[in-house]
């Protein structure tokens, strides 16, 4: 009897397994077929794709490598924006995540009059979509004559509330013993945090470095607004412009898009586990 | 003497969050309240402002295009809820299961599209979706004996191009929300809930659905935010703020319309604290109908 | 270890990318081959045959082959100006893209260019308020003014300063694709009236299966044509916006007897002067379009397949006298406030313009009807066999042109232009060819949200 029900279970069990990988791989290509229709596009005429459309006919005649030549060779701005995206991800990433775990640690390690207040203030920024301040932030930079500087995109985020936020709560779990023992060692409060704190925070500044270089990566809007000089765009802002029907520019788009995914795509693969505590941090209950 | 005043214990904290005080002041606090003022003004950059009292405000009310850049908002929001909340959900606890074979390599694909920037996901969509017979997705239907459309020119289909969109880019980073959440679940209530002879279906309504409630709670504050600001999937997908009949216009589009393109900074503000207000609303509402607060005060 | 193989792979790759960057981008260009057709959005530098003490300027432009153009003309003001010298940025950037940075640029005084180019359709924002952010021009214009076409000037002006030089007259034309009519058995020089057009367009569709013509969503270029044949206007003398005239009404619903009967449909992208449409035409499956003769640089640079198929006519008309043209589109080059050098800039705008030099150039290599006309009349200039605008067409355009110069008539441009375009290509073009809504009540509506906007 007993026998026999386990039998029946594990004959439930495959079938119940198979339907699974099914179903999942019915998603798997769903969800892949974007990515494989533009990688087989990026060796199409740029002018097919707008003529017909994206789509996954593989026409062999048509197809070459032409388009990679000319991303590699041909005379464009694609790598200044490549180079211009990655030294203002890398340097907004820096910035903030130092301001951020500064502005944490106060959070974190102090009883001060107004903390609570400051504390509110910091949810209320996560509170508000960005999106309302576009116009008075976009007038005031304008005022401040930070308009066309990395500087009006770097600034404004610095102190980044969410990753004040994520900062605060994992070192709400660092012993105090530690701040104290450094104390004792007659460190001063700026020497605790660089000498002490800081070493303790570098697990979550890999989350909070992905979740933020991904963000500046991929961020169209606000630099888009503020950056009017061609030799200061970034990526996004470069694809972006490629969809003019006054140049021949769609030999570019497609492998060039297909291109802007490439570096995200490997730093995925290898820091997996930190991408998705990045992007779930939030979720976290605090 | 400056510097111990800095250096001392009591001064540090402030030191501390100095940075934050000082951004937050001059790049929020200050736009969001000017933001307020010239909603009330006739404003131009570049010219003098004038008062013009709530001259703004009762005409936002009259302005069809508004009321149609609200509605597209909303429904995008609502059906993003409708397709972002439950499936992830439901995709998250299959995946879950002891029976699934490759979750890790199904986890990080389905996480894949999350990467890509809204100016190329957009683009390949705007593609995807071609009115041209030729177009993948008419070239999908057309097996199954349905269209060519002109998607992005239809209300209806447009709306399902960019719910697609998002979808896509959306599916699998809730999916993994609802998985660190199901991963705080005891197993030990699944058990007792065997033992008592519950189905796989009244385990899920008993058990796992209430206890993913903070997740689901998550998922939905920054889904209505995120639903209600839209703007750039719809100016990738349309290429351009303009979209025929307006279908793709959201409420950031028309602030960025009448702001940016028309330089009418008064009455974009009007629509950036009509938005506000609205996103305010209903989430502070969805937060305390779910009660919310009363756990924070704890 | 697989961590930080992959993490050097990545760091490796960036790091080519930056710097094979660095080899294309930031050498100095080639001013032959910095414009090339094929060449992407990029800053170039032009006036590579200036010296050391050439003066910088900027200019900015949404067309790709009008900083080829003023390429050409830079060199030969170099050399005929040894002591005024000059060296150009140019950058191209998307249409809406550069007229919103523009306007707000000019209007801040921050980060304008000395010289730009502005579309007829967004002229009017730049001309608002007291303050004109531009120069006016007239000194400039005055060795030109008796060969111009007033009415292209007048687009540019306010009050009485002209503040832009445009490319081209653009006079609207009729482009017939021969092959498909042979087809059918029609011939295009019969086609007088929109009745002869609609007789002949029934007989395509029913001998080829192709449409004769499109039925535009997303531009007015049909509705300005229909309405200046009429000797009407978006607008009326105090520049209100009447788009539910009884000339509009009757034009539109020509139009929809027009698409009822098979002659004309909609087009992917909703214009023929789109990348989508201009595919449709390259594969053959629109036997004419309405067009203004810029249209003809659109044939030869992206729809190559048609070489020899097409010829150039007159538009029909509702009554035979009626007039046959209009000029439609077109970019204003013009001077902002801003420039360091007000003076210098204007003088090369005039001559890269207006000029007999510039003027043959426009037509050489952008194939534009230039609007300094002294031009029209040089057969060396006009039927250069050489000239591959002349090799296309079966017809040549100035036989058409000058046929009808005294017939073209003009759209005004005025503060609310912007705004009724925009109600009309978003919503009310949209509504009556692709929802069927009808004719009276689309403009109505139109009419009423247009004056709504505008208060």
């Amino acid at each position: 009897m007993n026998n026999l029900h386990n039998t029946g279970g594990t004959r439930q069990n495959i079938i119940a397994k198979v339907l699974l990988l099914l179903f999942f791989s019915v998603l798997f290509i769903v969800i892949m077929l974007p990515f494989y229709a533009v990688a087989l596009s990026s060796f199409k005429p740029g002018a097919d794709l707008i003529r017909y459309g994206l789509n996954l006919r593989l026409d062999l005649d048509v197809m070459s490598f032409k388009n990679f030549e000319f991303l590699f060779t041909g005379k464009h701005d694609y790598f200044m924006w490549f180079k211009n995206s990655m030294f203002l991800t890398i340097g907004q990433v820096t910035l903030t995540l130092f301001i951020s775990a500064f502005v944490a640690y106060g959070f974190a390690a102090y009883d001060f009059k107004g903390r609570n207040l400051l504390f509110v203030c910091v949810l209320l920024i996560m509170m508000v979509p960005f999106e309302i301040l576009l116009l008075p932030l976009y007038s005031l930079i304008n005022d401040l004559h930070m308009m066309n500087s990395y500087s009006a995109i770097i600034v404004p985020g610095i102190a980044n509330a969410g990753t004040i936020f994520f900062f605060r709560q994992y070192l709400r779990s660092i012993p105090k013993e530690l701040i104290q023992s450094g104390r004792v060692d007659g460190a001063n409060e700026y020497l605790i945090f660089f000498r002490l704190i800081l070493p303790v925070l570098k697990p979550s500044f890999a989350a909070m470095a992905i979740l933020n270089g991904m963000n500046s990566w991929n961020n169209l809007l606000w630099p888009f607004m503020v950056l009017g000089d061609q030799n200061k765009f970034t990526l996004p802002i470069g694809l972006k412009t490629l969809l003019t029907p006054y140049g021949n520019n769609y030999d570019l788009l497609i492998v060039g898009s297909f291109f802007s995914i490439i570096p995200i795509f490997i730093l995925f693969v290898a820091f997996q586990k930190y991408f998705i505590d990045g992007m779930t941090a939030g979720a976290v209950k605090g | 003497m400056i510097k111990k005043f800095v250096y001392s214990q009591k001064v540090a904290p402030y030191i501390f969050v100095l940075p934050f005080v000082i951004i937050f002041l001059i790049f929020w606090l200050f736009p969001l309240a000017n933001s307020f003022v010239m909603s009330f003004q006739e404003r131009m950059l570049g010219q003098d402002p004038k008062w013009i009292g709530t001259a703004n405000y009762t005409k936002l009310l009259t302005d069809k295009v508004f009321l149609k850049s609200i509605t597209n908002s909303v429904v995008y929001m609502v059906g993003t809820l409708i397709l972002l909340i439950p499936f992830p959900m439901l995709f998250a606890c299959l995946i879950n299961s002891k029976l699934m074979w490759g979750r890790e390599f199904f986890k990080s694909s389905f996480f894949l599209p999350a990467l890509t920037s809204v100016a190329v996901a957009g683009t390949i969509f705007r593609l995807i979706f071609g009115e041209m017979e030729s177009s993948l997705m008419n070239s999908i239907l057309s097996l199954f004996g349905i269209g060519p459309f002109k998607y992005l020119k239809d209300q209806n289909l447009s709306m399902a191009a960019l719910l697609t969109l998002a979808c896509w880019r959306w599916t699998g980073v809730n999916m993994l929300y609802y998985l660190s959440g199901l991963k705080s679940i005891d197993s030990e209530y699944y058990e007792a809930a065997s033992i008592d002879g519950a189905s796989a279906w009244q385990k899920f309504r008993a058990i796992t659905m209430p206890l993913l409630k903070p997740t689901t709670i998550y998922v939905l504050t920054i889904s209505i935010y995120a639903g209600l600001a839209m703007f750039t999937e719809s100016l990738m997908m349309f290429n351009g703020n303009n979209s025929p009949k307006n279908i793709g216009l959201t409420i950031v589009g028309y602030l960025y319309r009448q702001g940016i393109e028309k330089n009418k900074l008064g009455y974009a503000a009007t629509v950036g604290i009509v938005l506000l207000v609205v996103a305010m609303t209903i989430n502070l509402t969805q937060l305390k109908l779910s009660g919310t607060f009363k756990k924070e005060e704890d | 270890m697989k961590r930080i193989l992959c993490l050097t792979l990545a760091v490796c790759m960036m790091a080519v990318f930056a710097l094979t960057g660095c080899g294309s981008s930031s050498g100095p260009a080639d001013s032959t081959a910095a414009a090339s057709s094929s060449a992407a959005v990029q800053t170039q530098q032009l006036g590579s045959n200036a010296g050391a003490n050439a003066t910088e300027m900027n200019f900015w432009t949404f067309v790709d082959l009008h900083g080829k153009h003023l390429d050409k003309m830079l060199g030969l003001w170099n050399e005929k100006n040894p002591d005024k010298q000059i060296k150009l940025n140019v950058t191209v950037m998307p249409y809406d893209d550069m007229h919103n940075k523009l306007l707000i640029a000019v209007q801040t005084g921050q980060g304008a260019p000395d010289i730009a180019d502005i579309e007829l359709g967004k002229f009017p924002n730049f001309l608002e308020g007291d303050n004109v952010p531009l120069e006016a021009l007239n000194d400039v214009f005055e060795p030109y003014k008796s060969t111009t076409v007033p009415a292209r000037v007048e687009i540019y002006s306010k009050g009485d300063k002209v503040y832009g030089f445009d490319y081209h007259v653009g006079a609207t034309l009729a482009y017939y694709n021969t092959e498909i009519l042979d087809k059918a058995g029609v011939d295009y020089k019969t086609i007088k009236t929109w009745d002869d057009y609609k007789k002949a367009g029934i007989q395509v569709y029913e001998k080829t299966g192709k449409y004769m013509g499109t039925a535009d969503t997303s531009a007015t270029w049909q509705a300005s044509l229909l309405l200046a044949q009429q000797n009407s206007d978006f607008t009326d003398d105090n520049g209100q916006p009447k788009v539910n005239s009884p000339e509009m009404i009757k034009a539109m619903e020509m139009l929809v007897d027009l698409q009822k009967n098979n002659v004309i449909h909609t087009i992917p992208g909703g214009q023929p002067d789109t990348e989508e449409a201009k595919g449709e035409y390259n594969k053959g499956n629109y036997a004419s379009a309405l067009m203004p003769e810029w249209f003809m640089s659109r044939f030869i640079n992206e729809m190559k397949d048609l070489k020899g198929k097409y010829a150039i006519a007159p538009l029909p008309v509702f009554k035979e006298g009626d007039p046959r043209s209009v000029g439609l589109g077109g970019t204003g080059t013009v001077v902002t406030k801003t420039s360091k050098n007000v003076q210098l800039a204007k003088e090369f705008v005039a001559f890269a313009k207006l000029s007999k030099e510039a003027t043959t150039e426009i037509w050489n290599t952008l194939g534009f009807d230039p609007v300094n006309m002294e031009v029209w009349n040089d057969k060396a200039v006009t039927h250069n066999p050489d000239n591959e605008y002349v090799q296309y067409f079966k017809t040549n355009a100035f036989d058409t042109l000058n046929e009808i110069k005294n017939e073209i008539k003009a759209i005004k441009s005025v503060k609310a232009s912007p705004t009724i375009n925009n109600i009309l290509c978003t919503v009310t073009l949209n509504a009556i060819f692709e929802d069927g809504q009808d004719v009276k009540e689309a403009l109505n509506e139109a009419q009423e949200q247009i004056t709504q906007e505008l208060k």
